[in-house]
């Protein structure tokens, strides 16, 4: 965007953006440095020797993966209901679920503790998947809404010409139009599943039912507070997140250029 | 793409109950109604109907287990209007939204401009300020515990640097815990400001800019003239999802600081999870959650309206 025409000021320009990308980078060096001091690599031995490690693993990626098809399904009926088809008092029951978008989960807590007690599903993954997509689904309905809102009326009325129900309108146009902003939804409902740390800590007691946010805290007992081998697990439970956005950083990119926000 | 599978098996069940209704409505747009209902279901049946026990709860003077609670009316609210650890936590979010907000915008904005300049391993740059985003708070709070720590890195750093007396127990004392906070949240949420903002940039025409050239505007002066009116309503949506986010605040002072030292980075959700978990004083608790949900609610309709106003003004 800047335009810069002389050699020396594009070197200026490029240590400017080298200086203030540090302070972002400088947090992770610590924890990669931190985990490798005192014993090295053996820190890493130790913390995959643990029993268990797997489950914590296997426990986020279940609830992550039910929180996402959930949010998905959910989501991508209600963008279409909403952008395309007639509902009386259609503001009205999108102003009901964007009144959630600002609730606290901590809000949450009391009642859906003693709910998720009286109805069995305390210490289940339904106890923190349930709860986790309804807080996602505003925000997906948000940006699916405005999404669908902008692909053009002709296509869904070409469509009930040829006698199409409302249910091929979907199949047919919703669904593989949607992709772009659905990559984003994904990636913003993957890393508030995947990172959250509020209902599994109280939901979640069982130790094999709990998951990687939770580990940190699994290791200060485990390792009665040694700091290399907790940085080591934070390490570990860090890498599978960073290789999904990397994998996942072009769709998401397109996803927001196409209009998420504006 | 287990989704997509799951969305059509779940279709194919439904599309026997709607052929019915096929033929009455063709010429008009099909009735939506069923097609939000599971929304509806999921959100505001999960979530309101946690927002009305809460409410019940907050009357009572209650420990959580007690099966025939004390019924107190209103009396935990007007306790909680006097309790100046609850006004400490508000200064303290409003403070954390001011600081958060404006150092985010900035930053965000500025690598935003600077990455749509023609810098060399532009992606680079983009994946380590974006990476912070994707890591959990409870996972990336050990290391700020041990950056922070007085022998922690930070300290070496500055002792590096010429700076060794400036060294101090930075989560350890009352007067730097917040700004320590503050720091950790601006490094997590800058990345998602700057993607933001990337790609509102990335859709202003190009002519535009063009055009602003030729008139002889000078970085400075596309920046603030260009720039920063058409990424508007990108700034706007951050100012409501930092407010909010201000008021939900918790993972980060839970686990950096457990809210102190002497409640000097107690937040809001931070001390109602104190109130209701640590200290089962679950009645006070639920008073706090309504307020703070109240907060929330008009928090988002004050930066609404104001927000279009100001657009139709423009």
């Amino acid at each position: 965007m800047f335009e810069i025409r002389t050699r020396r000021g594009r070197i200026l320009l490029q240590v400017v953006v080298t200086l203030l990308v540090l302070p972002f980078l400088f947090p992770l060096i610590a924890m990669v440095q931190g985990s490798l001091a005192g014993d090295g690599w053996a820190n890493y031995q130790a913390v995959l020797a643990v029993p268990g490690l797997w489950r914590f693993f296997v426990n986020t990626v279940i609830i992550a993966s039910g929180v996402i098809v959930i949010v998905y399904v959910v989501t991508m009926l209600a963008a279409y209901g909403f952008g395309k088809l007639h509902i009386r008092g259609r503001e009205v029951y999108f102003w009901l679920l964007l009144a959630c978008l600002t609730l606290p989960e901590v809000v949450l807590l009391t009642p859906l503790y003693t709910t998720a007690q009286a109805l069995g599903f305390f210490d289940t993954y339904w106890a923190v998947i349930l709860p986790l997509a309804a807080l996602q689904v505003p925000f997906a309905v948000l940006l699916a809404r405005t999404f669908v809102s902008g692909i053009p009326d002709e296509l869904f009325e070409a469509a009930r010409v040829d006698g199409g129900s409302a249910m091929r309108g979907f199949i047919h146009l919703i669904v593989p139009l949607t992709r772009p902003i659905a990559a984003a939804i994904l990636i913003f409902t993957l890393i508030g599943a995947w990172n959250n740390y509020l209902f599994p800590l109280v939901f979640l007691q069982s130790t094999e039912m709990q998951t990687i946010t939770l580990v940190p805290q699994f290791f200060v007992g485990q390792f009665s507070n040694d700091q290399t081998k907790i940085l080591a697990s934070a390490v570990l439970t860090a890498i599978p997140e960073i290789v999904a956005y990397l994998c996942l950083q072009r769709l998401f990119e397109r996803g927001l250029a196409a209009g998420a926000i504006k | 793409m287990s989704a997509t599978s799951a969305t059509q098996s779940e279709l194919r069940s439904e599309s026997v109950t709607t052929t019915g209704g096929r033929r009455r409505t063709r010429r008009l747009r099909p009735r939506g109604l069923p097609w939000i209902l599971p929304a509806l279901v999921l959100c505001v049946g999960l979530i309101y109907y946690c927002i009305g026990y809460t409410a019940v709860i907050s009357t009572w003077n209650w420990d959580g287990i007690d099966p025939a609670p004390e019924k107190v009316g209103v009396g935990n609210y007007l306790r909680i209007f006097q309790d100046p650890i609850f006004w400490k936590t508000i200064e303290h979010t409003v403070g954390f939204f001011v600081v958060t907000f404006v150092i985010q915008t900035a930053l965000g904005l500025l690598f935003a401009v600077l990455l749509h300049s023609k810098v060399r391993l532009a992606v680079v740059y983009k994946v380590i300020i974006f990476i912070p985003v994707v890591l959990a708070p409870a996972i990336t709070a050990p290391v700020f515990r041990r950056i922070f720590a007085p022998d922690g890195q930070f300290n070496w750093l500055l002792e590096h640097v010429g700076l060794g007396s400036l060294a101090q127990p930075w989560i350890g004392q009352e007067s730097t815990a917040l700004p320590v906070i503050m720091a950790i949240t601006i490094w997590q949420w800058t990345g998602l400001t700057f993607v933001l903002y990337f790609a509102a940039i990335g859709q202003i025409k190009p002519s535009i800019l063009e055009a602003a050239r030729m008139d002889g505007a000078g970085n400075v002066r596309t920046l603030i003239s260009i720039i920063w009116p058409s990424v508007r309503g990108t700034t706007l949506a951050m100012a409501i999802l930092s407010a909010i986010g201000a008021l939900k605040t918790f993972d980060v002072p839970y686990l950096v600081t457990v809210g102190g030292p002497n409640y000097a980075t107690e937040f809001l959700g931070t001390y109602i999870y104190r109130k209701t978990i640590t200290q089962s004083h679950v009645g006070y608790g639920a008073a706090l959650s309504i307020i703070l949900l109240v907060l929330a609610l008009v928090m988002a309709i004050i930066l609404q309206v104001r927000g279009r106003e100001r657009s139709v003004m423009r």
